[in-house]
């Protein structure tokens, strides 16, 4: 695709520190104001952006605020794009260790926690992770004025 | 922008109600399961109403105390239900499976006559 047709919105960097998530969708959702999202979609990605830092926070940055989280939000033809990269190892958006599963957290079969990534799959249409030596971007794609993958009846 | 957790417990007939606000995330921990027990503690309600009319942002920390409070719950043969979800969250809720087993309502007025009248 040629660079052209992509239109960067806004681009950050914040220090790696547990809450930035906020700032983070904030910033996010200001700079999607224009970009054809419906309030349920901008929602949605603000959701994923959110779990999306914590991530990279917690795991990719381990929690030091030496170290940036670096967001760049851009639009290609027909999707609306948000990276996030952090400076840690690779861990999976698509593999992850243990489906959440309610009957089991509720049975004490597993634990309440590990909604992070089941999250950002079902808030935004895509996910994809690029890992360039010690970078690590998750991306984050929606495209405007389509329904979710997941709708509400999804189980 | 970040916002404190806060929680008011109130005794309504036939239950409880947690009025939860601010930012429901890991920093809420130790408030929500202290204001759990508080409002079950003594007059062993057959309702929790958790109500989240001024709850600002729910992260997957907060799922998982949520979880938490509902797990207990069961385990104490309460109903759970909720009141005062965005949209936004009552689709989070649908998503994660939390409405199978927690009761969603409308505004908190509706969900705390609902629980007066079924204990009549």
């Amino acid at each position: 695709m040629s660079k052209r047709m992509v239109k960067e919105l806004a681009t950050f960097a914040l220090p790696s520190q547990p809450g930035n998530e906020r700032q983070a969708l904030a910033l996010v959702a200001a700079a999607v104001s224009e970009s054809g999202l419906s309030p349920d979609q901008v929602e949605r990605l603000k959701t994923a952006v959110a779990e999306a830092t914590m991530n990279a926070i917690e795991h990719g940055n381990r929690d030091r605020s030496d170290l940036l989280v670096e967001v760049t939000v851009f639009e290609e033809p027909g999707a609306v794009v948000v990276s996030i990269s952090d400076r840690g190892a690779v861990t999976s958006i698509h593999r992850t260790p243990v489906e959440p599963d309610l009957d089991e957290k509720l049975s004490g079969l597993q634990t309440p926690r590990g909604w992070g990534l089941f999250l950002i799959r079902h808030m935004v249409d895509a996910v994809d992770e690029v890992s360039d030596g010690d970078r690590h971007t998750v991306r984050l794609t929606v495209h405007p004025g389509v329904p979710p993958a997941y709708p509400r009846s999804h189980r | 922008m970040n916002t404190t957790f806060g929680v008011e417990v109130r005794t309504i007939e036939g239950g409880v109600v947690l009025e939860l606000a601010g930012d429901i995330d890991g920093t809420a921990s130790a408030g929500l399961g202290e204001a759990y027990e508080r409002a079950v503690a003594g007059n062993n309600p057959k309702c929790v109403l958790l109500d989240f009319t001024q709850a600002d942002y729910i992260n997957s920390s907060g799922i998982a105390l949520i979880v938490s409070v509902l797990a207990k719950a069961r385990a104490e043969h309460r109903k759970v239900l909720a009141s005062g979800l965005s949209d936004h969250y009552r689709e989070i809720f649908e998503i994660t499976r939390l409405s199978d087993f927690i009761e969603l309502r409308g505004d908190l007025d509706a969900a705390v006559n609902q629980i007066a009248e079924s204990a009549r």
